[in-house]
């Protein structure tokens, strides 16, 4: 594993501010002050096994849990696709777990499924949970939950695909986006593929395996000649050395920065991950607690999603509590170009530069100013930042200099700042009444907040 | 064509002033307008997203194949409209075929390319980026580099252009087809996407210049941020002169179209205008849902190209209309149908030699199961950029392609 040899604190990647903003950003969407502080402490090892162990906020879990589910159900039963996006919001901003939950938004990615099409939110929502609690186990049971569940069943016409006339649908997507990845099957493997998952149909709500519609004759797959059902077909691809290629792939491209990793990273990656089993927690937890990972030439050079920027400054800011109106946040996220439960396509979200379109980056800026004039909560009141704000900075015994002020937001928003940034959100606020939250709005729309 | 040399002089260089206190003056003085004035050629793209099934839009009812090939999804020949002896468009063409009678709409049939890839995303970014080599892949799109070529300025190669030569319009990810390395694409889907409050918490203060070495994708952040601010900016000035009152049908796409008129009507100075009309990937049940889609294109095209007339902006716009495949010869057995390779496309507009373009693929000359491709879609796209956006296709398409016969 020399690709990612484990990070030791050392002059040229210290242990510090900067570096634990960048873990959080990019692992846990943000860290408090007093998180960050805990961690600097605490240090690196302590700091990646609580984000690891699924404790990072370990208050209020059971509490948390009920109100989710309660909030969950009333989205489902009133068939109201925004309040179960709300209701994602809320658990990213307030889960003791944010690392599972970057785990479910990836996922979410990889097996991107969209209510468009598949116009169920009880399937949309359990297919969520499934992700969420397989989201950092082996490969093969997430794979297969995701697969055998009526959501995906619908979204790629399983139900079509019988003996006798097959819909490739949801062998191709298998092979192509799931699985193998494409230049690594046949469009012959398809076909197989396609016959092994015949007989794979939802009845009540369930995912059941209709035998009588299932083709049992012999098909050529991967270069072997056999009869194969569809836990056979699963398990091949999982054995298949694209699959781990494909993964390490993924997990790289949620966790680490543009140009960070090469194919012979990806390549002692993957060869860790077929001997773990396609175990995703070892591969994440490899990746975080890499050199690689904390280099200097790895911060700040990963493009924020629009929800991770949405939650992320919510976070930082302890604005929290109460919450914003997680309505209006996913609302915001779909603005600049992510609108969860309805990814473009079964592709997903490309992410990196594609996510930074004129219209995205208009509502960023938006977004910064709605945040920070408090529009975002039930009863909006322009005033309320600006006071929470000032309480933030009295608890953390900021200096009363405007020029204090600016460099400790701008370092817990970016991990670092420089006496240009710091001069460029201070300006000509002196006179203003409201300075920390011009401070924040300006912060949050320049570019140096769309990377992490 | 005013290059963009000159448009400065005549401007005085400083046309924009610069919105963002945020931005580094490096950029913001350089986000000068770009060379591109009101009366240049513009191409609307509409994308027919998810593989169309062409046999059923360009129907080929004397064919004796296409009875054998479709039992389910025939189309009765007294329906069509039919275009020849030999093929008709589907019945819910009514509007595309009023346009085809006009002279204003081209049919090229058989469009693919080598080597048909069935994958949506392989085969749509084949099409976006006019490249079989999946190594292109990630890079740029045909339409990108295309405005990279035209807004190539020689004097400063290294700055950053925020010249708004594209727009797309929808509620996607701009596509791959207008990226460029130094154009560059904004997207929208209503005017709304592009006003910036400028509320007093982001007014202008004076921006230093940045002391620091930017990296790429730094650097990147920027360009696209500046792009953004200036587009918002020259959107809202406009937008208050805009205002067609042309009546269009209800639909996704017509009010896309919609809004892009609008567009040139207030003298928006983009040469390339993307659309998405979604929902060709029609594995089962497809009639009713590719009826509509038909339909929905038909009319929208319709109403667009009159609406355009009406403003005398006919003559500088074109219009293409593709999809990444068409569908398998034979229908499935979910009255459905798979993945296939080529299919018809479509070129609009008064500029536009009318009528049916290429021979039509034979039903019983089968690849695999699939149509044979008689023209390749970069002859298309060599066409448009030669004869349309005046750029030299070999440098785009990096290879020689014979054009056809597309415009008067």
């Amino acid at each position: 594993m020399s690709a990612w040899t484990p990070y030791q604190p050392k002059n040229e990647a210290p242990w510090n501010v900067e570096r634990v903003v960048h873990l959080h950003r990019r692992a846990a969407f943000a860290a408090s002050w007093s998180e960050v502080q805990r961690d600097l402490r605490e240090g690196p090892e302590a700091a990646i096994h609580r984000l690891l162990s699924g404790h990072e906020r370990s208050k209020f879990n059971a509490e948390f849990e009920a109100l989710s589910q309660n909030i969950a159900q009333a989205a489902v039963a009133s068939n109201s696709a925004i309040r179960l996006k709300a209701w994602w919001f809320l658990r990213m901003l307030k889960s003791p777990d944010p690392l599972g939950e970057r785990l479910t938004l990836m996922w979410h990615n990889h097996f991107a499924t969209s209510n468009r099409k598949v116009e169920n939110l009880l399937w949309m929502h359990d297919q969520n949970q499934l992700l969420r609690t397989h989201s950092r186990g082996p490969f093969g049971k997430l794979l297969s939950a995701t697969l055998k569940q009526p959501a995906m069943l619908k979204w790629l016409d399983a139900d079509a695909n019988r003996k006798g006339h097959p819909n490739e649908n949801l062998g191709r997507e298998l092979l192509e986006l799931f699985t193998l990845g494409i230049g690594n099957y046949s469009e012959n493997d398809i076909q197989s593929a396609a016959r092994a998952l015949t007989g794979w149909t939802i009845k009540k709500d369930e995912f059941v395996y209709q035998e009588s519609r299932h083709d049992d004759g012999q098909l050529e797959i991967f270069g072997s000649r056999l009869t194969l059902d569809g836990d056979g077909l699963l398990q091949r691809t999982l054995e298949h050395p694209a699959t781990a290629r494909r993964l390490a792939w993924r997990i790289c491209s949620t966790f680490m920065g543009e140009n960070t990793y090469d194919e012979a990273a990806l390549a002692d990656l993957a060869a860790g991950l077929q001997r773990q089993d396609l175990n995703i927690g070892w591969a994440v937890e490899t990746v975080l607690k890499s050199e690689r990972f904390f280099s200097a030439n790895n911060l700040r050079t990963r493009i924020t999603s629009p929800t991770e920027s949405v939650i992320s400054a919510v976070k930082a800011l302890e604005l929290d509590d109460p919450p914003p109106n997680t309505l209006q946040l996913s609302e915001w996220s779909t603005r600049m170009g992510q609108d969860l439960f309805y990814p473009p396509n079964v592709g997903g979200w490309n992410g990196g530069r594609s996510w930074l379109g004129s219209r995205s980056i208009v509502a960023r800026c938006n977004f910064a100013s709605a945040l920070a004039m408090g529009q975002l909560w039930q009863s909006s009141d322009p005033a309320r930042v600006e006071s929470s704000l000032v309480k933030l900075l009295e608890q953390y015994a900021v200096g009363s200099h405007l020029r204090d002020r600016a460099q400790w937001l701008a370092t817990l928003l970016y991990g670092t700042s420089t006496a240009e940034q710091v001069s460029i959100v201070i300006g000509d606020l002196n006179s203003s009444e409201t300075p920390l939250s011009h401070m924040i709005a300006r912060l949050m729309a320049s570019p140096d907040y769309y990377l992490a | 064509m005013t290059s963009r040399r000159e448009f400065l002089k005549v401007a005085g260089g400083g046309a924009l002033v610069s919105f963002s206190p945020l931005l580094p003056s490096l950029f913001a003085s350089t986000a000068s307008a770009s060379g591109a004035s009101a009366d240049e050629k513009v191409l609307v793209v509409i994308q027919l997203d998810g593989g169309n099934d062409g046999i059923n839009t360009v129907v080929p009812y004397a064919d004796d194949g296409y009875a054998r090939a479709r039992k389910l999804l025939f189309q009765k020949t007294s329906e069509l409209h039919k275009l020849n002896d030999h093929v008709g468009l589907h019945r819910s063409m009514k509007a595309a075929f009023e346009l085809f009678e006009d002279d204003r709409l081209a049919i090229v049939q058989g469009v693919g390319y080598p080597n048909p890839n069935r994958s949506h995303f392989s085969s749509m970014k084949i099409w976006q980026t006019a490249s079989i080599d999946s190594a292109d892949h990630g890079g740029y799109g045909w339409l990108g580099s295309a405005l990279d070529y035209a807004a190539e300025d020689v004097e400063r190669p290294n700055e950053a252009s925020t010249a708004q030569n594209a727009i797309f319009v929808g509620g996607q990810e701009t596509p791959v087809a207008l990226w460029g390395r130094r154009s560059s694409a904004i997207s929208l889907s209503r005017a709304e996407d592009l006003q910036l409050e400028l509320s007093s918490m982001q007014s202008a203060v004076p921006s230093p210049i940045t002391s620091r070495n930017l990296n790429d994708i730094e650097q990147f952040v920027r360009k696209q941020s500046v792009t953004a601010q200036s587009a918002a900016k020259a959107f809202a000035q406009q937008n208050q002169k805009s205002g067609s009152t042309a009546s269009y049908p209800d639909s996704g796409l017509a009010s896309q179209l919609k809004f892009v008129s609008q567009l040139l009507r207030g003298g928006n100075t983009a040469r390339v205008f993307y659309t998405i009309q979604s929902g060709y990937d029609t594995h089962a049940n497809q009639e009713s849902s590719h009826s509509r889609l038909l339909g929905e294109f038909s009319e929208a095209l319709k109403a667009f190209l009159n609406d355009l007339k009406a403003a005398k902006l006919d003559d500088r716009v074109v219009v293409l209309a593709f999809s990444e495949f068409g569908r398998r010869a034979a229908e499935n057995d979910s009255a459905g149908t798979d993945h296939g390779s080529s299919g018809p496309l479509f070129l609009a507009g008064s500029p536009v030699r009318g009528g049916l373009i290429g021979d039509t693929p034979d039903m019983s000359d089968l690849v695999d199961g699939d149509l044979k491709s008689l023209i390749d879609f970069r002859q298309v796209y060599a066409t448009l950029l030669g004869k349309w956006l005046d750029v030299p296709s070999k440098e785009i398409l990096r290879h020689d392609f014979e054009t056809l016969r597309l415009f008067h």
